[in-house]
């Protein structure tokens, strides 16, 4: 039973380039699938089709049996709350606290007045402490976002997707702006919310061997069509040169 | 053989000037505003004119303005009311023009609406503040009469096509990254103005709000002289055309000094404890 179903799924921004080109795929759930790919592949207007921050023009996409292509605005808003999203630039709001940007995952559930009062449960809140606790930056709580380093502030991301109880967790290059030892602990905390919460994990990655470290699957994207797609094993060097265009002595392998 | 990018002068020093036609243009203005000055000097009339006792009597003239300032026809507590019903006027027309603003901005703001309703927004409100306050005034004056009403009604209008246009322009610069982070979590239209926008905005909109007042407050000081709204303005327009008396213009002008200092070191506080740059 698939989570996540992609059929001919195609994007083009203007009528002659076409960003997306058939895309095909099947997520299981639990699963953890990386992206791989070179800039301007369409990784990130893929993974934004899936809760259609991005509108695509042609084929189906399939979440949870629900035809995410032909929902309407609250049906949408509804499918949001059931897929958390983390972005390279953390896009927290720099200027509020900790605990009130993760909070923010809670929105999808609440009515215009209750967000505009602000207005969450307890057990909302005490989730949010027990997600901050998990990601260790519980005692962070109360600082402002602007305070935090990338790192921190990638995992208070994190903390605002899964507080969405979300069923898939899309992320847009989560460590492209991170150090080496921070871009481990977030791997690390995105690896285990698949293993141990079970929330599948769709991920755009530009390191190829961290994809080949962490992934169930990986998928190889080039000019909007799928060039690859398989087990970590089954990536050779070959595939990586049809995924990247070049030579894989041309590639800084990390 | 040398690179054609490198511009020189006529002379073989290099241009580090653009020479774009800004410059240009700039010149030519001040040659001009020059020659209109000197022409116009010229042209004056100065029959009747004895540069010297003009001089000395306007030095006397200030003199007893502003070395002996008395009040004559009102006391203290008259003066003080005075002030505080100018002070009224500014306010009014600030706080209610602020609210007004907020939600007309974010119909402006090109990232929160969509293009046609900000772009109706903007060419109103650019051509409400094309007209100047005091016109705005004197038009409202045919309905409501010449006084506070018509005063507060033309500085509202005036500030709301004001603060719109600077909310709106603090609004656009809210990181999209945000508003797109909101998007994906589900939240509504008004929960990512609630809590994207106006915690990145705020003190923006408060600086704004407060420059506003500073500004109204100068404008109700004229309008209490040219609508009759009251307050301070028009003590100070019967002390100076009425009574002449030199004394009492002084005194009122060292009145609205010293609220205008209260409120610029007011504002340089707020500034400084809210403002981004030197917050942390």
């Amino acid at each position: 039973m698939s989570l996540l179903k992609v059929e001919g799924l195609g994007k083009s921004y203007t009528s002659d380039i076409k960003i997306l080109k058939n895309i095909n795929f099947e997520i299981k759930a639990g699963e953890f699938v990386s992206i791989i790919g070179p800039s301007g592949a369409g990784k990130s207007t893929m993974l934004r089709c899936m809760n259609r921050m991005v509108e695509f023009n042609e084929g189906k996409i399939i979440f949870n049996n629900n035809d995410v292509g032909s929902l309407n605005k609250k049906e949408l808003r509804k499918l949001r709350t059931s897929i958390g999203m983390v972005f390279q630039h953390y896009n927290l709001v720099p200027r509020l606290t900790v605990i009130e940007n993760v909070l923010h995952g809670r929105f999808g559930y609440k009515t215009t007045m209750q967000g505009i009062l602000g207005r969450y449960t307890e057990e909302e809140k005490e989730r949010a402490f027990y997600l901050l606790e998990k990601l260790g930056i519980h005692e962070h709580a109360y600082k402002r976002c602007d305070q935090l380093s990338g790192g921190q502030q990638q995992r208070v991301g994190i903390c605002r997707a899964l507080i969405q109880e979300p069923k898939l967790v899309l992320c847009d290059e989560p460590i492209a702006s991170l150090d080496p030892s921070s871009s481990k602990i977030i791997m690390d905390h995105l690896k285990s919310i698949s293993t141990e919460m079970g929330i599948t994990c769709l991920v755009n990655l530009h390191q190829v061997e961290v994809a080949q470290n962490y992934s169930d699957r990986i998928i190889g994207l080039n000019k909007g069509e799928i060039v690859f797609s398989g087990t970590s094993s089954e990536l050779s060097e070959e595939q990586i040169n049809k995924i990247y265009g070049t030579e894989t002595k041309d590639l800084i392998m990390a | 053989m040398e690179a054609t990018y490198i511009r020189r002068k006529n002379d073989g020093r290099i241009n580090i000037r653009s020479g774009n036609k800004v410059d240009q243009v700039v010149r030519w203005t001040l040659i001009l505003l020059t020659i209109l000055t000197i022409v116009a000097f010229i042209f004056f009339n100065y029959a009747g004119l004895d540069l010297g006792s003009a001089i000395t009597e306007t030095a006397n003239n200030l003199k007893v303005m502003f070395l002996e300032p008395a009040l004559s026809h009102f006391n203290w507590g008259e003066a003080t009311y005075q002030v505080g019903v100018t002070l009224g006027l500014a306010f009014l027309a600030t706080i209610i023009g602020a609210i007004i603003a907020f939600f007309l901005s974010l119909m402006a703001a090109t990232n929160l609406s969509n293009v046609w309703v900000s772009r109706i927004v903007r060419v109103f409100v650019a051509i409400i503040r094309a007209v100047p306050t005091v016109l705005w005034v004197l038009i409202f004056a045919i309905a409501a009469g010449l006084g506070s009403e018509a005063a507060i009604l033309g500085m509202l209008f005036h500030s709301i096509a004001y603060l719109v246009k600077a909310f709106s322009e603090a609004f656009e610069e809210v990181d999209k990254g945000i508003f797109e982070a909101l998007q994906a979590t589900g939240a509504n239209w008004w929960h990512i103005v609630k809590s994207g926008v106006l915690p990145s905005t705020f003190t923006y909109l408060l600086s704004w709000v407060f420059l506003r007042f500073e500004i109204n407050f100068g404008v109700a000081v004229a309008m209490g002289a040219a609508a009759g709204a009251g307050g301070i303005g028009f003590d100070l327009f019967m002390a100076s055309s009425f009574y002449f008396d030199l004394r009492e213009v002084g005194f009122i002008t060292y009145a609205i000094l010293i609220i205008a200092f209260i409120l610029e070191g007011f504002s340089t506080r707020l500034k400084s404890r809210y403002f981004p740059a030197t917050s942390d």
